[in-house]
């Protein structure tokens, strides 16, 4: 009883796994920063604690959660991405996040696809992000996995925006799917690569 | 695929202590959102009783031991949470319990922590345990007393207030 197997994805340069109590202190030391101001955040221990065992616990409930981000060189974290589903959400969301010092490098978007690709595999037809507002980062990254803002769509409370995320088929063979592969084996392999300094 | 959870089975005369479910949701956010979550830092709302009955699970993975769920042997209906609790500040584990108000009053939640106390001293090995209560709490500080626990000291939680530590007896004084 209350045994659930989490499944490990991968990608190039990422291994998504089940949250471990020793991810926790990054987990805390992000949701102790202003980072995590449009998640709810920042937290105090008591809370960032409760949080992350929420999280663990999710998976039970549900039977998806989020998944902890590896480097898979280094075994370092960087964020969190997957599937989330607590009761105030009208439906289910695909959510990220990743550490303030690990911005930058795609990381959430080489994630959250595979995160997205695993759950429309697994039944999955539809899925929604909710963003604040003024989450720019987090909308233009919804924008590059080619979710458009869904106006119709119920907000948690009224404070956040609603992506809808493309249909299974939108991604199958599609430009939009091709441009994502494009934009992540550019982040894993840049195809512009100086040698020495940049000129400009 | 990763191994996940494994939580352990309890049973007493009258009850099953397992692992909680989606399905005890509706008895839990019930009693979360009751005047007798007062002095547990509530009444709560829905939503925010769907992310501590999560912590309840996620906290058997943070910690190795947690809290149950205590079920009715004969139905599964859920009657309360009982357990080991220790969240990032506690200083230190303690026994904990809350029985939802359908199941007031049957010595269920003393049946139960029977059962986790043995669980933490026989199977987990430990030497000692205590319980944080409410200052005001006069319901389960009557329950600590009748499990032999005694008064050691007040701990100010940040978020919570004023608490009381209980020490229980040692294995060897248990019950």
């Amino acid at each position: 009883m209350g045994h659930r197997d989490i499944p490990i994805l991968e990608t190039r340069r990422l291994v998504l796994r089940a949250p471990e109590p020793q991810d926790y202190p990054d987990f805390k030391a992000t949701f102790a920063s202003y980072r995590s101001r449009f998640m709810g955040g920042p937290l105090n221990a008591y809370e960032a604690w409760m949080l992350y065992a929420a999280e663990i616990g999710h998976w039970e409930i549900r039977g998806f959660g989020m998944w902890m981000v590896h480097l898979r060189d280094t075994d370092e974290t960087v964020g969190m991405a997957g599937g989330w589903y607590p009761a105030k959400w009208p439906e289910r969301e695909i959510a990220w996040i990743i550490w303030p010092d690990r911005g930058g490098q795609g990381f959430a978007l080489e994630a959250t696809h595979r995160v997205r690709t695993h759950l429309y595999a697994s039944g999955w037809d539809t899925a929604v992000s909710y963003i604040d507002p003024k989450n720019l980062d987090s909308i233009r990254l919804a924008e590059r996995l080619g979710c458009t803002k869904d106006a119709n769509a119920p907000t948690i409370d009224g404070s956040d925006a609603v992506y809808r995320h493309p249909a299974p088929p939108a991604l199958q063979g599609t430009q939009l799917a091709h441009g994502i592969d494009m934009e992540i084996a550019h982040y894993t392999d840049p195809l512009f690569k100086p040698k020495g300094w940049a000129i400009d | 695929m990763t191994p996940h959870l494994s939580i352990p089975v309890l049973e007493t005369q009258r009850l099953r202590l397992r692992t909680p479910m989606a399905a005890d949701f509706d008895a839990y956010a019930a009693f979360r959102a009751s005047d007798r979550a007062a002095t547990l830092g509530g009444p709560y709302p829905r939503h925010i009783a769907f992310s501590q009955l999560c912590a309840t699970i996620g906290h058997w993975q943070m910690r190795g031991y947690g809290r149950w769920l205590v079920a009715d042997k004969e139905t599964d209906a859920a009657l309360g949470i009982v357990g080991l609790y220790h969240p990032e500040d506690w200083p230190e584990p303690e026994l904990a319990w809350s029985v939802f108000g359908p199941a007031e009053g049957k010595g269920i939640a003393y049946e139960a922590a029977l059962a986790a106390r043995a669980y933490a001293y026989d199977t987990l090995g430990w030497s000692t345990l205590m319980s944080v209560i409410a200052t005001d709490n006069t319901r389960s500080i009557a329950l600590a007393r009748k499990l032999g626990a005694a008064y050691e000291k007040d701990f100010d939680h940040a978020e919570l207030g004023a608490l009381q530590i209980w020490r229980h007896p040692a294995k060897a004084e248990a019950v």
